[in-house]
């Protein structure tokens, strides 16, 4: 991890040296988050050699007690063991210019709890596959905490990889959680997860060079833009979104309909209609001007107007857009799984989810948290401190979704293994030439 | 004592083999007759996999991507091309012209390696954007049209591997022509031979040990190479180490991912045959 980090340092220097304007520390951690794919990828191999012991699934359906070290009950040992391994996707917490993490240090000043905190994430369906054949094995993973989003959190539950949560260790959420992120669709009644943050796939552009707006899913495949679009490389949002520009639900698509959809990319993607298929480096695309327009994310999309350019604008399509939740879960077999605990409870304390969301702008799933982030905009205007006040009310207003937002936003799919299977396949003609 | 050792002298070259031969047995053997045993599984996450000797994923793996295995010998043997061209003149002009700044020379060519391949890689995206530093300026001076783009081209592909691998090209030319007695250049030209003529029958000659070891360890990597095309390239540019490492990580399809791994290594390993018959087999072991 150290490697990573120092790559991290390297890389900012080299990023000083060649990039034209500003670029926001923000965007030198994504971009280290490409690195940290390739090295990452190329650091697993062992452990994909590992995986010639995979074994069959004793049964399709989540066992009742995945861990069985526990006795069926899912309380763990209620003490500390003073460390956590937490992993995390890049740029998604509060950092400083030490390049520490404020938040944490809290936590481990409260709690005596250390916390080994890592950007290991960069994409669902590759983490997945570093740390499968470990929980396939039934062995340890590196990990007490993982951020996962929604699907893949329901692909693990049906592999029967998360620890039930203990809910009488996180009182904060049963406190504080705001509704739409209790009892979700991917996971009834919290039993393996519960919401880190949230947002919207949709469509992220640049006016200046789209030289237009940008209201439909249609206008990715503009010729005008040819070269100039981005997709993403994970399946289901790029996927979905192609779903819902020919009218269909992700929740009803039938494979048929996903082959439909492929046919719609694939004739485009054929013509060089995309540059590439990108994962969380998308946004240093966007931000210089590689890309035009591509399919986003919502909070990076608010990052990129504080910090990057305040010119490129997010929409959600006329045909709809994605809603997912990435969410707090423990692997099986986690080492630490009562310090795992309390660092869920913690996030769930307004106190702590303020500075987390103003410092990245997501949807947060506590209670209460854009009136905090008003007052913290009041209290800096009082200060003095308008830039700070001002940035604070833009983060104030995005970091719940409106209505608006929220009318026009579907489900993904609960996807069964064969359907998986069909669907990656056609996503794959589309994104391999 | 001392004729007890005497009698296990023929122990000696095992032994100081032996480390060697436990690193291969560990992290080459054991790992390929995992990975053959994987390739012949069918099977899913779900279902787990079992040992079908399914013989079967091979060719159906063949032709599912056989542009991308195409495309990867393409590119490796353009780039093996390339650095061979712009990697002897360098090679010959510090070994024969460096002077008193050899070394130096020596160093600015293995200086690259100070930092990460991915650091500098995803430089060449920075430096290369559509509307970055060199392109950007370009266009400003309208010596370049507008719409003008290098990364996410094959070309920024190639490119990225032949600055990547040209190292390990100039070494070996280097370590080739800096054996040579350059009293056999001065008796061709005394035998009147031109100085093309003394270079085309007595240092091209000498110097194809390098030239062989040169384009193997550019040949091979650039062709398994999946980094340049990620950072660099596009859809058009998937090489068959995209394929392998999707396969694994993004699809956890093990059986076909290891099937292409297999048939990679082989297909590498039949040219690398025909070519040290090409180019003279004792070279391999003189060189």
């Amino acid at each position: 991890m150290t490697e990573r980090r120092d790559e991290t340092r390297i890389e900012e220097a080299i990023a000083r040296l060649v990039a034209e304007g500003r670029i926001s520390r923000r965007s030198f951690l994504r971009r280290a988050s490409r690195g940290g794919l390739v090295l990452g990828s190329a650091l697993s191999l062992p452990a994909i050699l590992a995986a010639c012991g995979i074994k069959p699934q004793t049964s399709s359906t989540p066992p009742a007690n995945p861990s069985g070290s526990t006795g069926g009950a899912p309380t763990p040992i209620p003490s500390p063991a003073g460390e956590l391994d937490f992993a995390n996707w890049p740029a998604y917490i509060d950092i400083d210019d030490k390049g520490k993490y404020p938040t944490i240090q809290k936590f481990t000043k409260q709690t005596g709890i250390k916390v080994t905190y890592t950007e290991a994430i960069n994409d669902n369906e590759e983490f997945f596959g570093k740390i499968q054949p470990d929980l396939e094995a039934g062995n340890q993973t590196a990990y007490d905490l993982i951020v996962m989003t929604d699907w893949m959190i329901q692909k693990m539950i049906r592999f029967g990889y998360l620890e039930k949560i203990d809910k009488s260790q996180v009182p904060n959420f049963t406190a504080n959680a705001d509704s739409l992120y209790v009892n979700p669709w991917y996971d009834p009644n919290n039993t393996y997860s519960l919401a880190w943050q949230s947002g919207i796939t949709g469509i992220g552009y640049n006016p200046t060079l789209t030289k237009r707006a940008i209201t439909t899913f249609d206008d990715l495949l503009d010729p005008a833009f040819k070269g100039h679009v981005g997709l993403f490389s994970e399946m289901r949002d790029t996927m979905c979104m192609a779903l819902l520009s020919i009218g269909v639900k992700p929740e009803d698509a039938t494979v048929a309909d996903v082959q439909k959809a492929g046919n719609k990319l694939l004739a485009a993607a054929k013509n060089g209609q995309f540059r590439n298929f990108y994962g969380n480096d998308y946004y240093d695309e966007l931000a210089n001007k590689n890309l035009w327009i591509t399919i986003a994310w919502s909070g990076d999309i608010t990052q990129m107007q504080l910090y990057d350019n305040p010119n490129v604008k997010f929409i959600v399509p006329q045909s709809g857009g994605m809603r997912w939740v990435d969410n707090m879960a423990i692997p099986n077999k986690a080492a630490h799984p009562v310090d795992a605990h309390m660092m869920m409870n913690f996030w769930y304390d307004p106190a702590n989810a303020v500075p987390l969301s103003e410092y990245i702008g997501y949807f947060s799933p506590v209670k209460g948290v854009p009136d905090l982030i008003s007052k913290d905009a009041d209290a800096a205007e009082a200060k003095g401190d308008k830039a700070t006040a001002a940035q604070l009310r833009v983060v104030a207003k995005t970091v719940n979704p409106t209505p608006d937002e929220l009318q026009n936003v579907y489900n993904y799919k609960r996807l069964t293994e064969a359907e998986e299977l069909a669907w990656n396949s056609v996503f794959e003609q589309v994104r391999t030439g | 004592m001392s004729a007890a050792i005497r009698r296990l002298r023929w122990a000696v070259p095992y032994l100081f083999l032996l480390p060697g031969g436990l690193w291969l047995l560990v992290f080459f053997v054991v790992p390929m007759a995992v990975m053959a045993s994987i390739s012949l599984q069918t099977g899913s996450l779900g279902t787990g996999y079992t040992l079908s000797w399914n013989f079967g994923i091979y060719p159906e793996a063949i032709s599912q991507f056989a542009t991308q295995f195409l495309r990867s010998f393409e590119y490796g043997f353009i780039v093996t091309v390339l650095t061979l061209l712009i990697g002897y003149p360098m090679a010959y002009t510090i070994a024969f012209r460096g002077g008193r700044i050899k070394n130096i020379l020596l160093l600015l060519v293995i200086l690259p390696f100070f930092t990460s391949f991915i650091i500098r890689t995803l430089a060449w995206k920075l430096i290369l954007a559509d509307q970055g530093f060199v392109l950007g300026t370009l266009k400003g001076w309208g010596i370049l049209p507008g719409d003008f783009g290098l990364i996410a081209t094959p070309i920024a592909v190639i490119s990225g591997l032949v600055y990547n691998f040209l190292p390990f090209m100039v070494l070996p030319l280097y370590v080739a022509l800096e054996k040579i007695d350059h009293r056999l250049v001065e008796a061709a030209n005394d035998l009147y031979a031109s100085r093309l003529q003394a270079f085309l029958r007595v240092t091209l000659p000498l110097s194809m040990p390098g030239v062989f070891a040169g384009s193997l360890l550019t040949f091979i990597p650039s062709v398994g190479d999946f980094v340049n095309a990620t950072i660099l390239g596009s859809r058009d540019t998937t090489m068959i180490g995209n394929v392998i490492q999707s396969r694994f990580l993004d699809f956890n399809d093990f059986p076909r991912a290891s099937a292409l791994g297999f048939v990679l290594m082989a297909t590498i390993l039949a040219m690398v045959l025909v070519y040290a018959r090409l180019v003279g087999s004792d070279e391999l072991t003189s060189g």
